[in-house]
């Protein structure tokens, strides 16, 4: 028979082995949801207030940029329109309010995944870039080109204005952009390798970010986020290639690695019908072939469906982990595809289109 | 052991354990609750009740402490459990045990404020979703209840009030 104190010592151990396993369980859950709990509750009831279809109708039953102005004062952008009366100022108040949305995201989330919305701006840095260097080297007003968001908005506008090239360099200097500009500025590259030179680092960076997240949840939702965004930039580029009549291996070099597809087949084939066609047998096959009509007649159809397709999958895993990021993810594609469809309202308002085309090309451009 | 380090610990673990477990559930849910009114204050209501949802095993922990108390005299007359016999120790070990169902099954509130967490935001974005947040919360209730209902049967039972 087991003597008092061994009993007692049993029991004691067996307790302290429990404690110790359930105060360790309490402290994973807890570090895992809690930061999540007072984001995603708010960005849920921000979803709420995005536009929904029939508001857009009502705006764009506004017939006039100043009835749409007094209409836009009941919404959130208010606070970002000031005294904007023309079509570019109204542009602007969306590309500052989708800016202030990825600052929010920032802001509010945990440590751990907030610095993902910094680089998912910094994604407007490379696009500003290679839009105002594509301009200067056309010689047209690069200005025009500015989008009001990014990290280094000042740098860009001051690219924009500066008089040569050269300039441009001066102001890149210390950023990572600076040693694909200075081999373009030295004909070392071409100006679609110098694109794809800014894409390619950003995209790595991307992933590496999402891929070092020490939560499995967190690298599993930016991983697949990331890796899709890839996949339908590298899908867009092979067919516009394909569509252009170009050669696989040139089409190849302007394609971004990380990416979940094997595109060697599609490179090879003749035509735009055929890599379609080869796609068919990828994940993204069903999206491709909803499509497949109006892809052979215009690429963009194929780029929002797979936007559609990546929205819907965010949709997804926000469903099946509701305290994660992926909410935040999703809210972001829903808030920049609302300013899409804003930006395009905006501007078929202004050139006076009634409000039955507006709906039209707003309902099928930019489908739900 | 002495009863009264049982019939002690037995009380403070009941309590202490709802009490901190409720604190943990209220704590994530409220922050969501703070979240969903920073964007509009008419979630206020809906999210008030799924944040108090957890506190509920605070008060079973209570309800225990206190019977558990009662039941060895420490509330309400002199101690029952003074000499060291072995009836004492059993009895004494079953309201600790008792004691420990409750605090144990209490930590269900902290999952439950995870729950009333993402009830909150699926009210805050669509707010017929009230019910359904609700419902989904009080199931990790059930366990607590468990734990309340297997103590009041220990106590009632084993030791007697």
């Amino acid at each position: 028979m087991l003597s008092d104190t061994t009993l007692t010592a049993i029991l004691d151990t067996t307790l302290g082995v429990v404690f110790t396993w359930l105060g360790w369980k309490t402290y994973k859950i807890l570090w895992k949801y809690t930061p999540y709990s007072y984001p995603n509750a708010r960005i849920n009831a921000m979803e709420a207030k995005l536009l929904s279809e029939q508001r857009l109708g009502e705006l764009a039953e506004s017939r006039t940029l100043q009835n749409l102005i007094v209409n836009l004062e009941d919404t959130d952008y208010k606070n970002f329109m000031g005294s904007a009366t023309t079509v570019d100022e109204l542009e602007r108040a969306l590309e500052r309010s989708l800016a202030s949305t990825y600052l929010l995201m920032e802001d509010i989330l945990p440590d751990r995944v907030s610095g993902f919305f910094r680089l998912l701006l910094e994604e407007w840095d490379v696009r500003n870039i290679a839009s105002v260097v594509k301009a200067k080297k056309r010689g047209e007003p690069a200005v025009d080109y500015v989008l009001e968001i990014g990290t280094i908005v000042p740098r860009v506008r001051a690219m924009a204005e500066a008089k040569t090239m050269e300039e441009i360099l001066v102001i890149l200097e210390g950023t990572p952009y600076e040693e694909p500009y200075q081999k373009l500025l030295l004909d070392e590259i071409s100006l679609t390798e110098f694109e794809t030179w800014l894409y390619r680092t950003y995209y790595s960076k991307l992933l590496d970010y999402a891929l070092s997240r020490k939560d499995e949840e967190e690298r599993l939702i930016l991983g697949e986020f990331v890796r899709t965004k890839i996949d339908i930039m590298n899908i867009v580029t092979l067919l516009r290639g394909k569509a252009a009549g170009l050669p696989g291996e040139e089409i190849r070099k302007s394609l971004l690695p990380g990416g979940t597809l094997k595109l060697d087949s599609a490179l090879n084939v003749e035509d735009l019908g055929m890599a379609l066609a080869e796609l068919d047998s990828t994940k993204y096959g069903p999206v491709i072939r909803s499509v497949r009509e109006e892809a052979e007649k215009d690429v963009s159809a194929v780029r929002d469906a797979l936007e559609d397709y990546l929205l819907q999958r965010v949709g997804e895993l926000t469903k099946f982990y509701p305290l994660s990021i992926a909410t935040a993810l999703s809210y972001i594609l829903r808030k920049e595809r609302e300013m899409r469809r804003l930006r395009a309202l905006i501007r078929l308002v202004a050139s006076g289109f009634s409000p039955e085309r507006i709906k039209a090309i707003i309902g099928g451009g930019l489908a739900p | 052991m002495e009863p009264i380090v049982y019939v002690s610990l037995g009380a403070a673990l009941a309590a202490g354990l709802a009490g901190a477990a409720s604190a943990f559930g209220v704590g994530v849910a409220g922050a969501a609750a703070a979240g969903a009114v920073a964007e509009d204050e008419k979630n206020f209501k809906n999210a008030l009740i799924l944040e108090g949802l957890p506190m509920t095993q605070s008060i079973y922990g209570l309800i225990t402490l206190f019977l558990i108390l009662l039941s060895a005299r420490i509330i309400g007359g002199g101690f029952r459990f003074t000499a060291n016999t072995p009836d004492n120790i059993v009895k004494s070990a079953i309201l600790f045990g008792a004691g420990l169902t409750v605090g144990l099954t209490g930590l269900s509130a902290i999952p439950q404020g995870i729950i009333a967490s993402a009830g909150i935001g699926a009210v805050a974005k669509n707010p017929k979703t009230f019910t359904q947040g609700i419902i989904f919360a009080a199931m990790a209730e059930t366990m607590a209840i468990f734990g309340l209902v297997g103590a009041l049967i220990m106590i009632a039972t084993g030791v007697g009030l």
